[in-house]
């Protein structure tokens, strides 16, 4: 004769709602850093902002912890067995290639120390806004695909290759144009135009994966069920959008300008 | 002519020459719409370089899967054509025990190729003053025969952890059976790149490439960047292969405490290589934009600093040694037990040692830089944590020698090789510490004492280990033996003339004589030893020679085994030789320690359907 009390039911946010709200929080932390920066300039709060972001994108939107859910399928030769494979194999490939990021980091900030280069705030903090709701994009064509939404997949993730495109060009063809110095100009040159154009070239790549996925998600080649090679793309675009969390204000916000 | 053609290595090389004239045209047309001066050799030679590497990956087939999934269609999973015969081996083959012995064909080439070098400018020096190379001859075989021999290293360890981890952990191929066809290939394209380096120049930084002079060396060094950069990708993806096959498919009962020792040491390698082979990439790559456009990270005058290439270089470099010796010193582990037939002794010390010496690894590599300027206050710190990599490889000795008490102990041709890796691995291991040191390092930076000690510690941890895995694992591989005779000959050659050469090495070295210089002061008195290490280096050369010629008789007219010859315990071995082509045709379970060697009724597998 125990009377069970009825617990308040919380209501988990739909796949959707959750990326979004994890955008929204992306964008307030990137307004903070760029306050930080110009009223407090405390490295130490950009660096943990940075992390936080980075945090929140590795958990949110690359999905870290799947790597850790038990197998479905025990049968080596299954579907969801050969997934969880391949997704440690992403991330073993992604952890590597963070490698020569922090490598990059490591020299930028033992050739500059706490000084930046003298870039043009506006573009700069234009590119992060556009690769972060690139971000968002693909975020959402993923959920889509896995509730089994294609037409909308299709419509974001269009909108993620057309937000790196515009990306690209920017950083090509603007940030490149604008900047004082060129590639030979001291080491101010050198950082700027290394960590972008690395950056920019695995910008391309993920285009290149992003727009043959899209190629095959037209085609009908993937289902609610079987999506690896999406989902692969999608992660990848992501570490590329952490990668820029860092360098964003290693680049653009951490230190004074030179005399 | 017609046969020839179908071979995918030779499609690479045809492909590989259009895809460097498709660079050269590239980078000219480029420079003349930019109204430069249309022919520069440098970007030239260097686009040209990486878009013929490019299209040998595309020409010798090891891209087509991919396309194939790019364009949504499916490509079969396994696929393999024993008619083929031995041109399975020179073409794309996704079978793990094909691309191992692919892996090991290059390797051997490669040690060839360097061990050359070494010859000829080891001749060079048995007299001062230059004999009959020119200095930026020497200067460029010197810096060739260091790189080739490590790129050659690199590729032999793929080639053991290939052939070997997927049979310990009883699975039937890799994880990611075309991305290990790949680090395979893009390691031929690399090779062929770096050796180009001979005939574009050379150049005369020794293997590390250091800035400033790097800057300045011949067009040689593009081409050592990039065949460094591009060989690392192989390296890197062979890493993270072992890495996901020994985590996800491993049989079943096979806790991590009850795998194969040497499975242990292929992670703890795996773990280096995944992750800071990227920065000798990096660091190269910098190197090669500083002097293509100019990018001032390097170069003092453009307010660079050349000490964070060395940071950067040595943050690999240095847990590269360790890439080399691990799976050498997990060989000695696995193979001690079956020829002392006594169980491994303190199997989970031996299993984390490897670990943590590469852990320690990372933390270690500023004690090259106790002499370039690194800030002052760093030295005590990187002395002490190369001073702790010796704990846990007194773990390894200590274990190897425990094993070996009271063992009943035979010696064919592996168990040889096993002694002898000890035996010259402790050389190099006791005259570690001096150079570890500050005050001694001061004295003994640049000289031949440094030269002496990292000969010991490769030959002991790498080459001694991996002939005793060739001659352990080639009738697995092959089905034949190699012969004993020979083998016990190759042995007794090499160990003895090792220990000669690296010993009068040091030794000189404490006179006085510097490394990498191609002439020496006469008043020192140092032409006698330097005869003797001559000498020395060519029987070394000549019991590599015994070791080919066996291979070469014994692969028509060897003892054919099938069976259990070594009466190892391990999963590989109780499977008749050759290895199947598909591995094990039943699964097995693993019910009990892997080395519990003379234990009566124990057993380490039990396949299907046995009870």
């Amino acid at each position: 004769m125990v009377e069970t009390k009825e617990l308040p039911q919380t209501r988990r946010p739909s796949g959707l709602q959750l990326g979004f709200m994890v955008f929204v929080i992306l964008a307030v932390l990137t307004a903070a850093e760029f306050m930080f920066a110009f009223f407090l300039n405390a490295w130490p709060l950009m660096a943990l902002m940075a992390f936080l972001k980075g945090g929140l994108v590795l958990n949110y939107y690359m999905h870290f912890p799947r790597l850790f859910q038990a197998d479905k399928d025990e049968n080596r030769e299954s579907f969801s067995y050969k997934l969880t494979t391949n997704r440690l194999g992403l991330w073993f490939f992604m952890l590597s290639d963070a490698f020569i990021f922090g490598g990059l980091l490591v020299s930028r900030f033992n050739l500059l120390a706490l000084t930046r280069p003298q870039l043009n705030q506006f573009m700069g903090l234009t590119i992060t806004t556009v690769l972060l709701i690139s971000s968002f994009f693909a975020n959402r064509a993923e959920v889509s695909m896995e509730q089994g939404n294609r037409r909308q997949a299709i419509i974001s993730l269009s909108i993620t290759i057309i937000l790196g495109l515009a990306f690209l060009a920017t950083v090509l063809f603007v940030e490149w144009r604008i900047a004082p110095f060129g590639p030979g100009d001291g080491v101010q040159g050198a950082v700027f135009y290394s960590m972008t154009g690395f950056h920019a070239f695995h910008v391309l790549t993920g285009i290149f994966f992003l727009s043959i996925v899209l190629r095959n998600l037209i085609r009908q080649r993937y289902s609610a069920e079987k999506h690896w090679g999406l989902e692969a793309a999608i992660v990848y675009w992501h570490f590329i959008d952490v990668v820029w969390i860092f360098f964003y204000p290693a680049l653009y916000l951490i230190g004074t300008l030179p005399h | 002519m017609k046969k020839t053609a179908t071979l995918g290595l030779f499609r690479g090389f045809l492909w590989e020459i259009i895809g460097t004239v498709f660079g050269v045209a590239f980078v000219t047309v480029v420079r003349m719409l930019m109204r430069l001066p249309a022919w520069k050799p440098e970007p030239a030679a260097v686009v040209g370089a990486l878009f013929g590497a490019l299209f040998f990956l595309y020409g010798v087939g090891v891209l087509d899967d991919w396309i194939k999934w790019a364009n949504g269609e499916e490509a079969p999973e396994h696929v393999e054509d024993a008619s083929l015969g031995w041109r399975r081996y020179f073409s794309v083959s996704l079978d793990h025990k094909v691309i191992g012995m692919q892996y090991l064909t290059l390797a051997l080439i490669l040690f060839a190729i360097g061990g050359m070098f070494a010859l000829i400018f080891r001749t060079d020096l048995a007299q001062p003053m230059a004999q009959f190379l020119t200095p930026i001859e020497y200067n460029t075989l010197m810096s060739l025969h260091g790189i080739v021999m490590i790129i050659g290293i690199l590729v032999g360890i793929s080639a053991i952890m290939n052939y070997t981890v997927p049979l310990l952990i009883g699975a039937n191929d890799m994880a990611f059976p075309r991305l290990n066809a790949f680090s395979f290939w893009i390691a031929v394209p690399a090779g062929v790149i770096l050796l180009s380096s001979l005939f574009m120049g050379g150049f005369d930084t020794g293997w590390t490439g250091y800035p400033p002079l790097s800057l300045r060396a011949p067009l040689g060094i593009q081409m050592f960047f990039l065949g460094v950069s591009l060989s690392s990708f192989s390296s890197i993806l062979s890493a993270l292969n072992i890495l996901v096959s020994v985590t996800r498919l491993r049989a079943k009962g096979m806790t991590p405490f009850r795998m194969p020792i040497f499975v242990w040491a292929a992670i703890a390698t795996s773990v280096i290589s995944m992750t800071a082979t990227q920065l000798i990439g990096l660091a190269f790559q910098m190197s090669m934009l500083e002097r293509l456009l100019g990018m001032g990270f390097f170069d003092p005058i453009k307010g660079g600093n050349p000490v964070l290439f060395e940071h950067l270089f040595w943050f690999y470099s240095h847990p590269a040694v360790y890439v080399f010796i691990l799976p050498g010193l997990g060989i000695i582990s696995e193979l001690l037990p079956v020829f002392v037939r006594k169980p491994l002794y303190g199997y989970k010390w031996v299993a984390m040692s490897s670990l943590a010496i590469a852990l320690t690894g990372f933390l270690v590599w500023g004690h090259h830089m106790f002499a370039a300027g690194m800030a002052e206050y760093l030295r005590e710190p990187f002395m002490y944590s190369t001073l702790l990599v010796s704990v846990p490889t007194g773990v390894k000795f200590f274990s190897w020698v425990a094993t070996m008490w009271k063992g009943k102990i035979t010696f064919p041709s592996p168990m040889l090789f096993v002694l002898g890796g000890i035996v010259v691995f402790l050389l190099g291991g006791l005259s570690g510490p001096p150079n570890a040191t500050v005050s001694t390092d001061l004295m003994l930076n640049n000289t031949y004492y440094i030269v002496g000690h990292f000969h010991d510690t490769l030959f002991g941890g790498y080459v001694f280990t991996l002939f005793a895995a060739l001659y352990f694992w080639w009738p697995k591989m092959t089905g034949r033996r190699l012969n004993e005779t020979l083998g016990k000959l190759h042995f007794w050659l090499m160990g003895p003339a090792m220990l000669v050469l690296t010993l009068v090495m040091m030794r000189v070295g404490l006179l006085g004589m510097r490394r990498r210089v191609y002439n020496y002061d006469t008043s020192l008195g140092l032409q006698p030893y330097h005869m003797v290490m001559t000498i020395a280096g060519f029987l070394i050369g000549l019991s590599v020679l015994i070791f080919f010629i066996n291979i070469f008789i014994t692969m028509k007219r060897g003892e054919i085994v099938t069976g259990n010859i070594w009466n190892s315990r391990s999963p590989e071995w109780q499977v008749p030789s050759p290895m199947p082509i598909h591995n094990y045709e039943k699964e097995f379970e693993v019910v009990g320690e892997p080395y519990d060697y003379g234990l009566p009724g124990s057993r380490y597998v039990k396949f299907q359907g046995e009870d």
